[in-house]
């Protein structure tokens, strides 16, 4: 199919075009220059038109949301919507815990086309690409978990950073990986004993290896292999008052790492969820907020990303592979905890987590999301989240986006709604800034697509895959800064004029159109498969003996990764 | 004595599960392994039986005939344990007490002497729930195996 | 004993077992002329599964004639009237799942939600229990091999793992060596808390036996105590007090502990609530030490089911599509429950018998209303059978993916050829699907 999406107004920040009235050309699911008089034209004129959004951390696929709906059957009842007659999609179900189904035709609706699973244990990588197929509509990477697998601590605590290079290479192969994601280094492991690690250099009490060393070590690996995304951390003490020191030292410790020269990106880490890292004080009592030093860091460093992980007030369900975190939680909140420890791989937890308005820390954590993208300067640097669902569902990005384009929206928000704490424990009040759509798109379309080395998309050049948002807002004559267009930003967001995505059109004037496969986007280390082979003849006794599947058994074989999108990348060698 | 309450737990026993997993359901060497109650040894001698025994189980939900075992799990004095499987079944308890699940274990029962034949599968079924039959006195056994008729039948 | 099998001319390793929650995946088949002749590490139990009895295979379609006898019939015409009977059902109940793959189990659910079909599974006998209780305290679990490199306690409760997943101890948790347990069983104190003096508590270190139908005094007791508080008996469900104090003591003392239950908790009088007080137990003793628990699955893939059916409609099990959108309401939309109130009017089991897992009276219903059966064997359910659709092994005959107890996916070898005239469960299921969409279209 070719069309021609006619006199759209037009923001995709990575060719610098800045709300140009223009024309976008597709063909054979691309981006061309010109298409033939078959070609279809859909007017949509003075319409705002972007890239289709790009979401670099979002929990939807694999054990953790399997055991959170089966434990929150009031969370699915929470987002019952029948099917429609003659609709293309069926019922949906859940709210922060979505079906599958129904978790494609929420990002379908919101415009959204690639969506990153951001923590797949290898063990159960078949359950996350299964669920994965039951997923319409998306692109999607799968962030493998390195941070506290017990072969890279051996590798780490050896300082053998040539069969940890390898070991990588291979398990990416086996757990059909994208990149090499970190939780709470150490501390999953110390989990094990039902215990945890302080800060980057509390080591782990049986391997001896600390959070930084691993850090620094994974980050090594990646820049060798020349992954196209770059190390993901999710850094010790999360949710912790007095955590932004970890936080720091945690930019600090790579910056010396040499980016590996092929790469697109710019960053050597990407730091993810930072709402939750930001924290002074040292309890609940004294907290005030430590985003302003790491916003300070942020604008005056070249090696970083992040996301920033805003919290929304909704009901929702933490998950995270920091099971002692969750553990605390349940400390704190006494609401059902769940806990699932992965052998030799990683832990994980759940539990439901009810942010109010009304309640000072909900508030506090809502200012310092917001700080974040109020003190960075460089939009690049930052990817909108809510690290879905565990500071919101990430239907509320249109929610988001309300705020950020309305300063009077979001003062009158942190004056009126929520508890003082917003604005007298954060630097929230000192901040005027107003995004405009070309920013949005950064940090919706640009920045994560840049920042996960994903060249094809995130804008709208030429030979870019034709994934396209189109929005029902005539972006000459609306003014989002108004407050009481809030709410019209939010709805118009939430459901696209159309979504289309590798030129089809998946989603029109509030109705889903179409339903395709997921394609399991992961990265496919070339040059090292000798290596590869005899690494695993060597592991493979230890492998065998502290597992309890067979080796054999543990990759996910191609019957679940239709349709795939393999990224190869050459390997120099060690 | 003739008679003796006790209570029914119900569950899985190896041998049992061998031969339901194996698929030999309808024949004697699954009878001989799931129509059993496994009974404490003292109960055993105060209602005057021995090994292989039979006996009638019977509870508010229905009545069946079993073989008598000892218990090798003892000592549990008032306890029958019986082998999940189609003759335990009638005698179970279906109250799921609104928790979806029937009342397999705990189920009050009077056990007593019989010399009634323990049926095989087929005959159970069939004399139990009468599915395709009206009336089920005077009728020949089915048997060990699947009676059907095959499509080539034309004799 | 049996002889050494030495007549076989293939050999096929790291196959899946397809009996228990355990899901071994290192059997090896051992094949001659396309017949499984032997397997090698298999316990009894799955062993008998594989070799299986041929005498009672299921080989072709068959539907009841005028006269109640089953009649062996084309695949095309009963698979029609299996559509036929289910499109003009308005109650129909679509039940077991348990030893199917993940993959079939989609294409059933895709079938309920076109005919409106409550979809239920096993657990709405066995572990359905414990899934309220997670759903109502929590989900403290763990993998299988963090037992086995870990743990220095293992605590069995209400179930008898040497008789129902006879590797269980051997192969997971008590026996094995494991990273931080080098010297295995020597390294790890083994209790087991039953009335009955099993075979699990036969090997273990510790018998400690209580009260039937008493298991929540039991494990309340031990919050009690541990929360500091004194006992003012002396024994608590038959079990003296000292051995209460002990118990606890050890628990607390542990550095990686575990408590694995079963259907002794979940089948007696208090149900869901024996299991909701000892996630309580484990949350308390994880401010002291690490524990966690794991309820023993049944069948190979009861727990996928779980899993796939909260992938595509959010709930575990007894899902009722009635409405056209998914509601699950325990005692009510649970296929026990709707027997019970003799509301169905059309029955499909698929690889479950419910002649050998459901009580009379609730199989009584079954007597009165459309049934169709999907399975490889003749069992107690073809008797009450309307229709039998012949299907396949997976595991042996069928590749697919079953789900451990501790929720780890494995992929499922297809190793032998399949009878010639039998159709995997989800070739079928596609069949039935794709028949009920043009009678719905045909309206």
């Amino acid at each position: 199919m070719e069309y021609i999406l006619r006199n759209g107004v037009v923001y995709d920040p990575t060719n610098k075009v800045n709300g140009e009235c223009m024309d976008i050309l597709i063909k054979n699911g691309k981006i061309v220059e010109d298409v033939s008089s078959k070609a279809e034209v859909i007017d949509v004129k003075g319409k705002l038109v972007m890239p289709g959004g790009v979401d670099s951390h979002s929990h939807i696929a694999g054990p953790k949301l399997s055991v959170g709906r089966l434990y929150r059957p009031e969370d699915i009842r929470a987002g019952i919507k029948p099917k429609s007659e003659n609709a293309v999609e069926g019922f949906e179900a859940g709210f922060s815990l979505p079906t599958c189904p129904t978790t494609g035709y929420r990002y379908t609706r919101m415009g959204y086309t690639t969506v990153t699973e951001a923590a797949v244990p290898p063990l159960e990588a078949k359950h996350t690409h299964e669920e994965i197929n039951s997923i319409p509509n998306l692109d999607i990477p799968t962030l493998t978990l390195f941070g506290n697998n017990w072969f890279m601590l051996k590798y780490v605590k050896d300082n053998n950073l040539d069969d940890l290079t390898v070991f990588i290479s291979k398990w990416l192969k086996l757990a059909k990986g994208y990149g090499i994601k970190i939780v709470n280094p150490c501390g999953s492991e110390a989990w094990g004993w039902g215990k945890n690690v302080t800060g980057l250099d509390d080591p782990e009490e049986h391997w001896n290896v600390t959070g930084r060393e691993v850090i620094r070590s994974l980050c090594m690996v990646n820049e060798k292999l020349g992954l196209p995304h770059s190390i993901h951390v999710h850094t010790n003490d999360l949710g912790n008052p007095g955590n932004y020191e970890t936080t720091l030292e945690t930019y600090d410790c790579v910056k010396d790492i040499k980016k590996n020269k092929h790469v697109d990106r710019d960053q050597v880490i990407h730091m993810t969820h930072q709402q939750f890292h930001a924290y002074k004080g040292t309890s609940w009592r004294d907290v005030t907020s430590g985003a302003p030093e790491l916003i300070d860091y942020i604008n005056k460093s070249k090696h970083m990303t992040f996301d920033v992980g805003q919290l929304t007030f909704d009901e929702t369900t933490t998950m995270t592979a920091d099971a002692p975190n969750e553990f605390d939680l349940y400390k704190l909140t006494g609401l059902k905890w769940a806990n699932k420890d992965i052998e030799v791989e990683t832990a994980s937890g759940l539990i439901p987590e009810i942010y109010s308005k009304r309640a000072p820390v909900s508030a506090f954590q809502w200012a310092i999301g917001l700080e974040f993208f109020m003190g960075i300067d460089d939009p690049w640097k930052m990817v909108l989240t809510t690290d879905s669902p565990n500071a919101g569902p990430f239907i509320r990005y249109p929610k988001i986006i309300s705020w950020l384009m309305s300063n009077s929206k979001l003062m009158d928000m942190a004056t009126n709604e929520v508890h003082p704490w917003a604005l007298n424990r954060t630097s929230l009040g000192c901040y005027d800034k107003e995004y405009t759509w070309y920013d949005i798109a950064i940090i919706t379309r640009g920045a994560p697509a840049k920042i996960l080395g994903l060249t094809d998309r995130g804008h709208l050049g030429v030979g870019a895959k034709a994934d396209i948002s189109v929005y029902d807002i005539n972006v000459d004559e609306f003014d989002p800064t108004r407050k009481s267009n809030a709410k019209v930003v939010e709805d118009k967001l939430l459901s696209s004029k159309l979504t289309i995505k590798d030129g089809e059109i998946l989603h029109k004037d509030g109705s889903i159109t179409k339903l395709v496969n997921s394609s399991h986007v992961w990265s496919n280390v070339k040059g090292l498969e000798e290596k590869e082979d005899a690494l695993i003849k060597r592991i493979k006794p230890e492998f065998n003996k502290y597992y309890t599947i067979k080796y054999e058994n543990y990759g996910v074989p191609d019957h679940y990764i239709e349709p795939e999108t393999r990224i190869d990348v050459d390997c120099e060698g060690l | 004595m003739d008679q003796m309450n006790v209570i029914i737990n119900s569950g899985t026993s190896i041998i049992q599960a061998f031969y339901e997993k194996k698929g030999s359901t309808l024949k004697d060497e699954y009878r001989q392994a799931t129509a059993v109650a496994f009974m404490d040894k003292e109960d055993m001698n105060k209602l005057g039986i021995s090994n292989r025994d039979k006996i009638r189980v019977s509870t508010k939900w229905g009545s069946v005939v079993v073989y008598a075992d000892i218990s090798h799990d003892g000592p549990h004095k008032g306890m029958i344990f019986m082998p999940k499987g189609p003759w335990t079944n009638i005698v179970i308890s279906p109250e799921t007490y609104c928790s979806n699940i029937p009342t397999f274990k705990g189920i009050e029962a009077t056990i007593e002497k019989t010399d009634e034949e323990v049926q095989l599968v087929a005959d159970l079924m069939r004399s139990t729930y009468k599915k395709y039959v009206s009336d089920t006195e005077n009728l020949e056994s089915i048997g060990q195996k699947p009676v059907y008729k095959r499509l080539d039948n034309d004799a | 004993m049996h002889e050494p099998i030495t007549d076989y001319d293939k050999v096929v390793r790291n196959c899946s077992c397809s009996y228990c929650g355990n899901n071994c995946d290192d059997i090896t088949y051992l094949i001659k002329d396309n017949n499984i002749v032997g397997v090698r590490h298999a316990c009894r139990l799955g062993a008998s599964k594989i070799i299986n009895d041929n005498d009672q295979r299921l080989l072709n379609p068959m539907v009841r004639n005028s006269e109640g006898i089953l009649e062996e019939t084309s695949w095309d015409y009963a698979l029609e009237l299996t559509a036929q009977l289910l499109h003009d059902s308005i109650r129909p109940v679509l039940y077991g799942w348990g030893e199917t793959s993940v993959e079939a189990i989609k294409k059933g659910c895709q079938i309920a939600q076109a005919t409106g079909s409550v979809i239920d599974n096993q657990s709405t006998i066995c572990h359905g229990a414990t899934i309220q209780a997670f759903q109502k305290v929590g989900h403290p679990v763990t993998t299988l091999g963090e037992v086995k490199n870990r743990a220095d306690v293992i605590i069995y409760i209400g179930t008898n793992p040497m008789d129902d997943h006879p590797r269980h101890l051997t192969r997971y948790t008590t026996f094995p060596e494991g990273f931080f347990r080098p010297n295995g069983r020597d390294d790890r104190t083994l209790i087991t808390i039953d009335p009955k003096y099993t075979n699990t508590a036969k090997v273990s270190d510790e018998w400690i036996q209580f009260n039937p139908n008493e298991d929540y005094s039991l494990i309340n007791a031990l919050r009690v105590i541990l929360s500091g508080g004194e006992l003012n008996t002396n024994e608590i469900a038959g079990v003296d007090k000292d051995t209460l104090y002990k118990l606890v003591e050890t628990m607390k003392n542990t550095e990686n502990g575990v408590i694995f239950f079963g259907l002794g908790l979940t089948q007696t009088l208090t149900k869901q609530r024996s299991v909701d007080i000892l996630i309580q137990l484990v949350e308390d003793l994880n401010r002291y030490s690490k524990w966690s628990m794991l309820p023993m699955r049944g069948f190979f893939n009861v727990n996928g089911f779980n899993i796939a059916m909260t992938s595509e409609t959010g709930y575990p099990y007894g899902v009722d599509f009635a409405r056209g959108y998914p509601r699950y309401m325990i005692g009510e939309t649970t296929t026990i429950d709707l027997l019970n109130r003799r509301e169905p009017d059309f029955f499909l089991a698929v690889a479950a018998d419910p002649g050998i897992q459901f009580p009379g009276y609730s199989l009584k219903h079954l007597a009165s209303i459309p049934t169709v059966q999907i399975d490889t064997h003749w069992g107690p359910y073809t008797e009450l059978s309307d229709i039998v659709l012949p299907s396949t092994r997976v595991g042996v005959e069928t590749a697919g993916t079953g789900y451990r107890m501790d929720s780890i996916p494995i992929y499922m070898k297809k190793v032998i050829d399949k009878p010639e005239n039998c159709h995997s469960d989800e070739w079928i299921l596609t069949q039935l699907y794709n028949r009920i969409i043009n009678l719905k279209e045909a309206g």
